[in-house]
C-alpha cells in the first residue's frame, strides 16, 4: 500500500510501495507542491523508475523558480536506487 | 482482479539448501502468468514476496527482484501492448543464484540488452523523465540474457545470492 500525507508545515511523507500503479495518484498529490519542501522517506519501503520519474518532474518544475525538494530518511535500498540512477546528483538527500 | 492463470511450484529438501541460508523446505520454483496490465503488479509482488519468504531471500535481493520485474513487466506492457497474451514469470533458485525468467508470447523482437546506456551524469535540466528503468535493472542484477524464437521472447535475469547480508 502506498500513501502520501502532508503536514501543516508542508513536509511530505511517503509510505509503502511506490510502484508504477501509483504514478497517477502521486502526480496529482505531489503536483500541488509549489515551493521548496522536505519529502520524508522513512516509511517508504520501495521505489522504482516510475516513482523516480514523478519526483524528477516535480524537481524540474520547482527548479524553474529556484526551489527544490530535499529528500530525507531514505533506506539503504532506495538510496542505492537513487545513486545508480544518478539522482543523488539532482536531489538534495539528507 | 485475477491473480494468475496457473501456478507451478516445486519443493526441495533442506539437504540442497545453499550454505548460509539454512531452513525448512524451500520453494525452489514458482511459475505464474499475469495479465498484460500494469495493475497486475500488486499480484506480482504477492507472488515474489511468497517466493522470497519461502526461500529466505534477503531484503536486498528481494528489492532487486521486485524492481527488475516491475521495470521489465511495465516495459513489456508499454511496448508490446498489442499482444493479448498473459506474461509468464518463472522464479528459480539454482545453487546460490536467483533466476528470474519473464516470457512474452506472440510478440515482435525487442532485445533489451541492445538498448543504449543512459547517461546518469546529466544535469537536472538535461534529465528526461523516464528511460531509467532498464539502467536500474542492468545495475541491480548480475546477468541479463534475451532469447527470441517463434515470436516468443524470454528475458532471463540472474542475481547472485551469496552477496546478501541483509
Amino acid at each position: 500500500m502506498f500513501d502520501i500525507s502532508v503536514t501543516d508545515d508542508g513536509d511530505v511523507f511517503l509510505s509503502g510501495r511506490f510502484d508504477a500503479t501509483q504514478v497517477e495518484r502521486a502526480r496529482e498529490d505531489l503536483g500541488r507542491i509549489n515551493s521548496s519542501c522536505r519529502i520524508h522517506f522513512e516509511d517508504l519501503d520501495y521505489i522504482a523508475s516510475a516513482g523516480l520519474g514523478v519526483l524528477l518532474s516535480v524537481q524540474k518544475r520547482l527548479s524553474n523558480n529556484g526551489d527544490s525538494l530535499t529528500l530525507v530518511g531514505l533506506n539503504n535500498h532506495i538510496r542505492e536506487v537513487f545513486k545508480i540512477a544518478g539522482f543523488d546528483q539532482v536531489f538534495k538527500i539528507e | 482482479m485475477k491473480i494468475g492463470r496457473f501456478v507451478v511450484i516445486s519443493w526441495r529438501s533442506t539437504s540442497d539448501t545453499p550454505a548460509g541460508r539454512p531452513g525448512a523446505n524451500r520453494l525452489i520454483h514458482m511459475h505464474r502468468s499475469f495479465e498484460r496490465d500494469v495493475a497486475a503488479l500488486e499480484n506480482i509482488f504477492h507472488f515474489t514476496d511468497e517466493f522470497a519468504s519461502a526461500n529466505k531471500i534477503g531484503k536486498s535481493a528481494t528489492f532487486a527482484m521486485n524492481l527488475a520485474i516491475e521495470e521489465l513487466f511495465t516495459n513489456i506492457v508499454k511496448y508490446s501492448a498489442d499482444s493479448g497474451n498473459d506474461i509468464s514469470i518463472h522464479l528459480d533458485i539454482a545453487g546460490n543464484d536467483l533466476v528470474i525468467k519473464i516470457t512474452d508470447f506472440d510478440v515482435e523482437r525487442f532485445d533489451i540488452t541492445e538498448w543504449s546506456k543512459v547517461d546518469v551524469d546529466r544535469s537536472l535540466e538535461e534529465r528526461k523523465v523516464g528511460g531509467i528503468g532498464l539502467h536500474l535493472v542492468r545495475n541491480m542484477v548480475d546477468k541479463i540474457t534475451y532469447e527470441y524464437e517463434a515470436r516468443t521472447a524470454c528475458i532471463t535475469l540472474v542475481k547472485h545470492l551469496e552477496d546478501l547480508n541483509v
